[in-house]
């Protein structure tokens, strides 16, 4: 019985080897795999299959959420709870309460923007196994990796190792969980 | 595919279609004309001075908004600046003859213009302040100066383009150095324009920002009608195979910018006028919220903003053609009602009045500026053959 | 890394980034400014110079506790002197950072990958700078928790008709987005020093900062998105901030004051001071730390063409404010532009035109735009304009107002002044302290920047 692991990792030196890598590893039927790059690459979201998020929705709803806070609580409060003539302004003085209705839409939109980044990535994570592969710290300067996890149904150690390897990576190491 | 091995003159259907909306525009100019003149005696003729007016603003505004989108691509660059060149080119080949229907308000003058007599200058103080700057010959120099200007622009960037096209290797650069003197003049004499043509039809009535409302609205205007008349070419070659998705959605990009400005123009006006609430120039504002044009007003947020600005925010909509030449279409109507908001209340003396000349105008002015727009687009191929970006432009959103 | 060239050519005029570049020598000739143990001189000089007048506004603002707002020139009829003019003078320079960051990211404008960073910095500083001033002119800054709508045993809430309160709500939205847009841009290169550190302690920072970013390609596709919305609410943001800025003044129905285009013009004035700063602070630091090949001549170019744009919109604005005061007729509009320009303050006035009007026009030719000496020279001649345009926008339009037997001249003190450059080291203090601690150029976006970052479609087969 082999020692379980989180899965195998190849490292390869440009983006292009790592798109096409990473295209290779869905056409095989691979499905739980990542790809690790020091920059955003535009081809690996198509190449992962990873368009959809939900963020813009989350946005959205946020940004909704802010704007109807922004207003309700000054109609709330010149209207109903402290009213007071202000030079003869009606006191449901809507236009000047688009400014603050606005600004509180942008604050709430751009708040549940980050934390919205936040919990889709699941950030923050203090462990994570990857990080157990020494060369991994290049991850973040000039190296891209594609990792396949040892929890897809296709995976084999030494049938998925055999196919990393006509990948021609630089190398390829396991990940240990 | 390169540019070398397209052929961008217009195809054989494409040109039957053209000459199809030719005529069909004439048609529909010559008709409109015809009843405008019948309407003098009908209505009246200060009714078709104003009609006049405000429809002739609203096609001066399509065409500078094309020339001035022409002269800021060279400035920007990009792929949009290359697809939108050629009709933004022929949409400035028509301003000769913008410069020759300005001559119905020479004549209209005394019927528009409360300034232009003497009689009401003299009792008003206001107006005796400016009457050095607001008296007929004057107003005369500077729209003579303004069209003469912006004639200038058209035939330099028209005549340089052409040359482009012959091969000069230094048309490009001619052009842009002309582009960001082309936008100041084009800034100011928009403004001046604003102030001659519109604000002075309230001689009591002022405001700074009126000048960038008009630059707004005309780059929108332009901008919406780009985007219209190039989903209507995509259907035919040459453009069907050269329009990408990604170049519409840039444009479509530039018209939601576009809305947002016009929106934030507006609105800051509104605001300062409404919380200043002094009897200068709230009256402005007194006039075109009251009665019925409070619903032109309302329509004008819902249409001009709120409706645009939301679907607009839609990547996959500004991607689709047809939903957003819809869009561009409405926008265009929305920019009508506009222009018509800020001119007609000041000759209607807090009456809501709406003429059947008011729609007979726009589609009288409408035809027979198409018409000339049709006859310069077909003279030249649709694309700028010898624009450095070309092939950079094609391939854009194919990679 | 020896498999890589380390040799960087001299750029081209039109790139952006040199070649010879790798992955790997961005990365680290960019990390090395703040992971490496030597401190420049330069460095040290500057923030010495930020911390000592530091210790100035400190005691500054002491003495302000300790006496009250009095020890400002600030006396009927001018009661906004030198606090204002700086509060709008240093959130307009903080407006560049995100107009770079933000509206340039939509509108894909890849130089402006190199200069972002430190001009988002530049934003989060001068806002806190800007934040200063209000806040000390309350007079008891200790309650600016009131300015907040909350339930309170006084039974009051703010005034929402009065831009003042639209102002808290700008500004604290403005510092707040500014700081999260920061720091999502940091994420990524947070990560990179955290695995580039020697130090145990730095990467444990580093590394708590960076929150176990990994660079997953479904991390960047999230992370994508998240920018561009991020960006796409920046943008109208940092137009509403100085549209609000501009409410103080247009809303009051003081002569000079009250006009209707205020809003677009005190934007592009904002812009224009802010890539001012911008060019003020990149071209010095590039000389010092090498980076040539990063910020190259091609964005000084930008940059400066920007600033000419910005300086004619207004150049506009004082051209139709001078028409609009005549052409209203208006009695107190005329008088107010006509006191400008001849009264008490007209040597500030032509100071301001001649700064942020016909000296800009030497802009206009490539030989001032390539040269960066030049150019740094001409940015400071346009924060001086800017900030005398404030001055004399704020000081002349109160000093003679309506009642001419109320008119008085604003006299600055030496507390006045204090402020004013303290905040400048207080702006110093921490644009340096972040010079040193954080990545000055976005490393990840650099990286994008170069040719090899391109994935080579023919390869696949």
């Amino acid at each position: 019985m082999i020692k379980p692991i989180y899965g195998l990792m190849a490292e390869f030196d440009n983006p292009t080897s790592l798109v096409n890598a990473a295209r290779a590893a869905r056409e095989k039927g691979y499905r739980r795999l990542d790809a690790y790059s020091p920059f955003p690459i535009e081809e690996l979201t198509d190449a992962l299959h990873l368009h959809h998020n939900k963020l813009p929705l989350i946005v959205l709803c946020g940004g909704i959420l802010g704007g109807l806070t922004g207003f309700l609580l000054q109609y709330y409060i010149t209207v109903i709870d402290f009213p007071i003539n202000i030079g003869g302004r009606p006191l449901d003085s809507w236009p000047a309460y688009i400014i603050i209705t606005f600004e509180l839409t942008i604050l709430f939109g751009a708040i549940s923007a980050v934390l919205g980044l936040l919990g889709l990535c699941g950030l923050p994570m203090p462990y994570h196994p990857t990080f157990n592969v020494p060369r991994f710290a290049l991850a973040s300067r000039n190296r891209f990796f594609l990792c396949i996890e040892a929890r897809d149904p296709l995976f084999d150690h030494d049938q998925t190792s055999a196919f990393l390897e006509t990948l021609e990576p630089r190398e390829v190491s396991e990940v240990a969980n | 595919m390169t540019a070398q091995s397209r052929d961008f003159a217009a195809s054989a259907e494409l040109a039957s279609d053209l000459r199809q909306w030719r005529t069909r525009a004439l048609t529909a100019g010559v008709i409109g004309a015809v009843l405008l003149l019948v309407g003098i005696f009908l209505v009246s003729p200060f009714q078709l001075y104003e009609s006049y007016l405000w429809s002739y603003v609203f096609y001066v505004g399509v065409t500078l908004g094309c020339l001035v989108w022409l002269m800021l691509q060279y400035l920007t660059g990009g792929a949009w600046g290359v697809v939108i060149r050629r009709p933004a080119e022929a949409a400035a080949r028509t301003l000769p003859l913008l410069a020759l229907l300005f001559l119905p308000i020479v004549v209209g003058i005394p019927n528009l213009y409360q300034w232009s007599h003497a009689n009401l200058v003299a009792n008003d103080p206001v107006m005796q302040h400016k009457q050095i700057y607001l008296n007929v010959p004057f107003f005369l120099i500077r729209a003579a100066l303004y069209l003469g200007g912006w004639n200038f622009l058209a035939w330099y960037f028209n005549r340089w383009s052409a040359r482009e096209d012959e091969g000069s290797p230094v048309a490009h650069r001619k052009m842009a150095a002309l582009a960001g003197p082309g936008i100041l003049f084009w800034g100011f004499s928009i403004t001046f324009m604003a102030v001659d043509w519109v604000l002075s039809l309230n001689p009591r009535w002022f405001s700074t920002i009126f000048g960038m409302l008009f630059m707004a609205g005309q780059g929108l205007s332009g901008m919406a009608f780009l985007i219209t008349l190039l989903v209507l070419l995509s259907y035919r070659r040459p453009m069907s195979e050269i329009l990408t998705p990604r170049h519409l959605h840039d444009l479509g990009k530039l018209l939601l910018c576009m809305v947002m400005v016009w929106a934030y123009f507006t609105f800051s006006q509104f605001l300062i006028i409404w919380a200043g609430n002094l009897p200068d120039e709230i009256t402005w504002y007194v006039a075109r919220l009251h009665g019925g044009w409070r619903y032109i007003a309302l329509a004008l947020v819902l249409g001009h903003f709120a409706l645009p600005f939301a679907l607009l925010l839609s990547r996959d909509l500004k991607r689709n053609f047809k939903l957003l030449a819809g869009i561009a279409i409405f926008i265009l109507c929305m920019r009508y009602v506009d222009v018509y908001w800020l001119v007609a209340p000041d000759f209607s003396r807090g009456r809501f009045a709406v003429s059947w000349m008011d729609f007979v105008a726009p589609v009288a002015l409408g035809g027979i500026w198409l018409w000339a727009f049709v006859t310069q687009l077909e003279k030249r191929p649709l694309m700028p053959l010898g624009e450095p970006n070309l092939e950079e432009a094609l391939q854009h959103g194919r990679e | 890394m020896p498999d890589e060239p380390q040799v960087v050519e001299p750029p081209e005029p039109k790139q952006l980034i040199a070649p010879g570049y790798t992955f790997g020598s961005v990365t680290d000739q960019i990390a090395t400014v703040v992971l490496t143990g030597r401190t420049p001189v330069f460095w040290l000089a500057c923030f010495s110079v930020g911390l000592a007048l530091l210790f100035l506004f400190l005691y500054a603002v002491a003495l302000l506790l300790a006496k009250g707002v009095g020890i400002w020139g600030i006396r009927v009829p001018v009661m906004w002197g030198f606090a204002i003019t700086n509060f709008v003078w240093w959130i307009g320079i903080g407006h560049a950072g995100t107009l770079i960051s933000a509206i340039l990211l939509l509108l894909n404008q890849r130089w402006r990958n190199s200069i972002n960073r430190f001009a988002e910095a530049m934003t989060l500083f001068a806002v806190a700078c800007a934040g200063m001033f209000p806040l000390l002119h309350l007079g008891r800054p200790w309650l600016f928790y009131w300015l907040f709508p909350y339930p309170n045993t006084m039974n009051v809430q703010p005034q929402f008709r009065s831009p003042l309160v639209w102002d808290v709500f700008a500004v604290s939205t403005y510092a707040t987005v500014s700081f999260l847009f920061w720091f999502v841009g940091l994420l990524p290169d947070l990560a990179t020093l955290r695995d580039r550190t020697l130090n145990r302690f730095a990467r444990f920072a580093y590394g708590i900062l960076a929150m176990g970013w990994r660079g997953s390609a479904r991390h960047w596709s999230i992370y994508e998105t998240a920018s561009l919305l991020l960006a796409g609410l920046a943008t109208p943001l940092v137009l509403s901030v100085h549209t609000v800025v501009s409410f103080d003044f247009t809303i009051a129905i003081v002569p000079g004051w009250h006009s209707t285009f205020f809003p677009p013009y005190f934007v592009a004035g904002a812009i224009y001071s802010g890539f001012a700063m911008v060019l003020a602070l990149a071209i010095p630091l590039r000389a010092v730390y090498g980076l040539q090949g990063l910020i190259t001549d091609k964005h000084l170019d930008n940059s400066a063409k920007v600033m000419l744009a910005t300086g004619l919109i207004v150049a506009y604005a004082y051209i139709l404010e001078t028409f609009t005061a005549w052409y209203s007729g208006n009695v107190y509009e005329g008088a107010a532009i006509w006191n400008r320009m001849t009264g008490p303050y007209a040597p500030a006035y032509w100071m301001l035109i001649s700064c942020n009007i016909i000296l800009p026009q030497a802009l206009w030719f490539k030989s001032i735009r390539s040269r960066p000496v030049l150019l740094f020279i001409w940015s400071m001649i346009v924060l001086t304009g800017m900030w005398l345009e404030r001055y004399v926008i704020i000081v002349s339009s109160l000093a003679q107002d309506f009642l001419t037997s109320s008119w008085s001249i604003f006299v600055p003190t030496r507390w006045d002044w204090a402020t004013y450059f303290g905040t400048i080291g207080l702006f110093l203090f921490l644009f340096f302290a972040f010079i040193r601690l954080l990545p000055m150029i976005s490393i990840f976006e650099v990286r994008t920047l170069l040719p090899q970052a391109k994935v080579e479609e023919e390869v696949q087969g």
